[in-house]
């Protein structure tokens, strides 16, 4: 066995070309996402020697042995976890802004407030008709508030929803393509270009999956997946090339409880979400439950408190009073009076400016406290969200951190491939010169005379 | 956080996302400056935003406060003017009584003196069904209507009011009662400890008067006394409805030292520091330009550039 100088020449040539390639490549897809920077690993060509032959020299030069990635798992790993984390507290904070919104907007607060204060006014003068017309309209101010209130919250509610169906939809998708990755994964040959774009194809598909819910991974030598959701039991969502479907239950209403939260299983298996963002939007329609629940009970008990206490006296006309609201929530609550007259404020006579009733419905309010009730319930939601956004914040820059760190390993600095493109080319020229050299060694061969 | 090594598209994304972090804090002092609030929405600082909330209420409230204290501050003066006039009228009865009680006095002197008395009780009872600001009866109590009428067959005034003057609040659990019922001012007792009204002295004596004999002068001097006690009650009433107007002002002074003790907290709370605030929009601003300085440097730092 011997060496041939061209044949080492021609294979350094090839080499330096493949490399040229990949760093060229690498340039290319310097902003590409999911890219994970290739290198190109050679290998000497050398045959050792047996018995007979070991002193020859026997160098045939150098050959692309594969193509390496530069991913390192543990930082992908980590990335996938904070992202879940951070999709989870951005779609809460989001989705709780949006419930701060649709309760704040609506004005029950000032609503309430404006209805306390008409009936204070018509302490001043309880048989004046137009006082007792403004406390009716503030009535109905009010009823109205919480009305809208109400819907904007039903509008929250069915937006998550939806966005949660989307999602659920996104993450079989993505299932289906994991499964479809691994197939020709375990079909690729090791350290093959072919082998490097679809273990970048699953990576990309494992981070997208994780910004929908926390995931556990298991991966086999080959490079295939196997892909788990939620905590717990966490029930398989790939196996090898098999996907299972997510499937979204919403939780019906009972009675005047307008429920509306939803829960996930695989195959019946239930799934218990604690990242990514249809966690989030789980976590936020339970929080929206408890406030739309706090403000139907609030809206009930101003129609007790006020009808009630209409029953202890007699309107303008001198008839026991009736009911001035009806509506068992918020989004029933009505104004039934027709006329200011209706409202009981003496406690007998008819035309009486006497105020007994009116400030035992004063005293009344004052114990069911409306406006304090709601300014709890507003208060319980900012706080919810302030809190979240803290949160929120915190996990973002840990993830934020993570992704630069697995960036900074993985990613493209166009300074090195600058650096690569020169040091390959100088390799190519270098080896091209070698083939010079043994053409040139061949030709004084021939020309000895 | 700490770089070990950079690749070129965590660079831009780093970029990228401190240029936007310094530009949202810069536009949300901005917004914070332009609108004078300090929150956007009660997530900015929940336990703030609670406080504003209870001090824009306890601010509406106050308003019908103070509306009510203005309207107890015209009902009081409409009684304290009428009283004046029963104090005036009572010194003109007195009058009448005193020249009625002169022995020289003829029958058809006396009669005509009763016959100014009766014109005299008309004016009282007409008095005693004056208005307030919102048209009831002033001195009627809680009931609608007239104060007083006349009873048909015996020709006496009534008083067919409520039985007590309403209460107005003026906040902070203060109230005010808003004027007097008839019989608070207009019943005392007589001569001889019976309690009896006005209306009724003045119709005895008119129609004593008018009937003429010497019961006539005697009925005139015996009312002498009674009148004095009159008076007095009416003098005891005014001191009474001027008390109350101290009262009101006093309370009033006190609502608007409140309002002005919550608006000084409503800026403290929800208000925007401007100084402070333009004085950090400057360092973020100052920081933004050498942060995007330095980005323009770096960013155009590539080797590609310089090796040909």
């Amino acid at each position: 066995m011997s060496s041939d100088l061209l044949s080492i020449g021609a294979s350094g040539v090839k080499a330096a070309k493949i490399a040229l390639d990949v760093t060229g490549q690498n340039i290319s897809n310097a902003s590409s996402d999911g890219y994970i920077r290739r290198t190109a690993k050679s290998t000497e060509v050398a045959s050792t020697g047996y018995h007979g032959t070991i002193r020859d020299v026997s160098l045939s030069g150098v050959r692309i042995s594969g193509v390496i990635r530069n991913a390192d798992a543990f930082r992908q790993a980590e990335v996938r976890r904070t992202g879940s984390d951070t999709a989870r507290a951005s779609t809460e904070v989001s989705s709780l802004s949006n419930i701060e919104a649709a309760v704040e907007n609506a004005n029950v607060y000032t609503a309430i407030t404006g209805f306390e204060s008409s009936l204070q006014k018509l302490k001043e003068d309880p048989t004046d008709t137009s006082l007792r017309a403004s406390v009716l309209e503030a009535g109905r101010t009010m009823t109205q508030t919480f009305q809208i209130a109400a819907t904007q919250l039903d509008a929250v509610g069915t937006g998550l929803r939806f966005n949660a169906t989307d999602g659920v939809t996104q993450v079989n998708t993505l299932a289906a393509e994991l499964a479809r990755t691994n197939l020709r994964l375990s079909r690729a040959a090791d350290a093959s270009s072919d082998q490097t774009a679809l273990l970048d194809q699953r990576d990309k598909l494992l981070n997208d999956l994780s910004q929908y819910a926390d995931i556990g991974t298991t991966f086999a030598s080959d490079g295939t997946v196997a892909v788990t959701i939620g905590g717990g039991s966490a029930p398989t969502l790939v196996a090898g090339g098999t996907s299972y479907a997510v499937a979204m239950t919403t939780v019906s209403g009972t009675g005047t409880v307008s429920d509306g939260t939803i829960s996930f299983d695989v195959g019946g298996a239930p799934v218990a979400l604690s990242g990514g963002s249809l966690a989030g939007q789980q976590q936020s329609l339970i929080k929206l439950g408890q406030v739309h629940g706090n403000l139907d009970t609030l809206a009930a008990d101003i129609v007790t408190t006020v009808n009630d206490a209409q029953k202890g006296g007699v309107d303008l006309d001198g008839t026991t009073g009736g009911d001035l609201f009806s509506g068992d929530k918020a989004s029933n609550f009505t104004l039934t009076a027709s006329s200011g007259r209706l409202i009981a404020t003496a406690a007998t006579g008819i035309g009486s400016r006497d105020t007994t009733n009116l400030d035992a419905l004063r005293t009344a309010l004052g114990t069911t406290d409306p406006a304090g009730r709601m300014d709890g319930i507003l208060f319980d939601i900012s706080g919810t969200v302030s809190g979240h956004t803290v949160t929120r914040d915190a996990l973002k820059t840990i993830s934020d951190a993570a992704a630069t760190a697995l960036s900074a390993q993985s990613g493209v600095d166009l300074d090195t491939e600058a650096v690569n493109l020169v040091r390959y080319q100088q390799a190519f020229q270098a080896s091209g010169r070698v083939m010079q050299v043994a053409s040139d060694l061949f030709d004084t061969l021939l020309n000895i005379k | 956080m700490s770089i070990f090594a950079t690749s070129t598209s965590a660079f831009f994304d780093r970029a990228n996302l401190d240029l936007n972090s310094l530009r949202s804090q810069a536009e949300g002092l901005q917004s914070q400056i332009s609108s004078g609030q300090r929150l956007t929405t009660s997530s900015d600082d929940p336990l703030a935003a609670s406080r504003l909330r209870s001090l824009q209420r306890s601010d509406a409230l106050a308003a019908v406060d103070t509306a009510a204290a203005n309207r107890a501050t015209s009902d009081l003066n409409l009684a304290d003017s009428a009283l004046n006039q029963f104090a005036n009228y009572i010194t003109r009865i007195q009058e009448l009584a005193t020249q009625a009680s002169t022995g020289t006095l003829s029958d058809s002197q006396r009669a005509s003196i009763g016959s100014e008395l009766t014109q005299i009780r008309k004016d009282l009872v007409s008095m005693a069904n004056t208005r307030d600001s919102s048209g009831h009866a002033l001195f009627g109590g809680d009931a609608s209507g007239d104060a007083y009428d006349i009873d048909s067959t015996t020709g006496a005034a009534r008083y067919i009011g409520g039985g007590s003057a309403g209460e107005l609040s003026l906040g902070e659990g203060q109230t005010v009662t808003r004027s007097l019922t008839g019989p608070e001012f207009l019943s005392f007792k007589d001569k001889a400890g019976n309690t009896t009204d006005l209306m009724a002295v003045v119709k005895t004596l008119g129609d004593a008067l008018q009937a003429g004999g010497t019961a006539a002068q005697t009925t005139a001097n015996a009312s002498l006394d009674t009148l004095r006690n009159a008076l007095d009650s009416v003098t005891t009433a005014q001191t009474v409805v001027g008390s109350r107007l101290s009262w009101i002002d006093l309370t009033v002074e006190r609502q608007t030292a409140m309002g002005t003790a919550r608006s000084s907290e409503q800026a403290d709370v929800g208000g925007t520091d401007t100084s402070e605030a333009v004085v950090k929009l400057q360092e973020l601003s100052t920081v933004l330009q050498a942060s995007q300085a330095s980005f323009a440097k770096l960013s155009s730092l590539s080797l590609f550039s310089i090796l040909r």
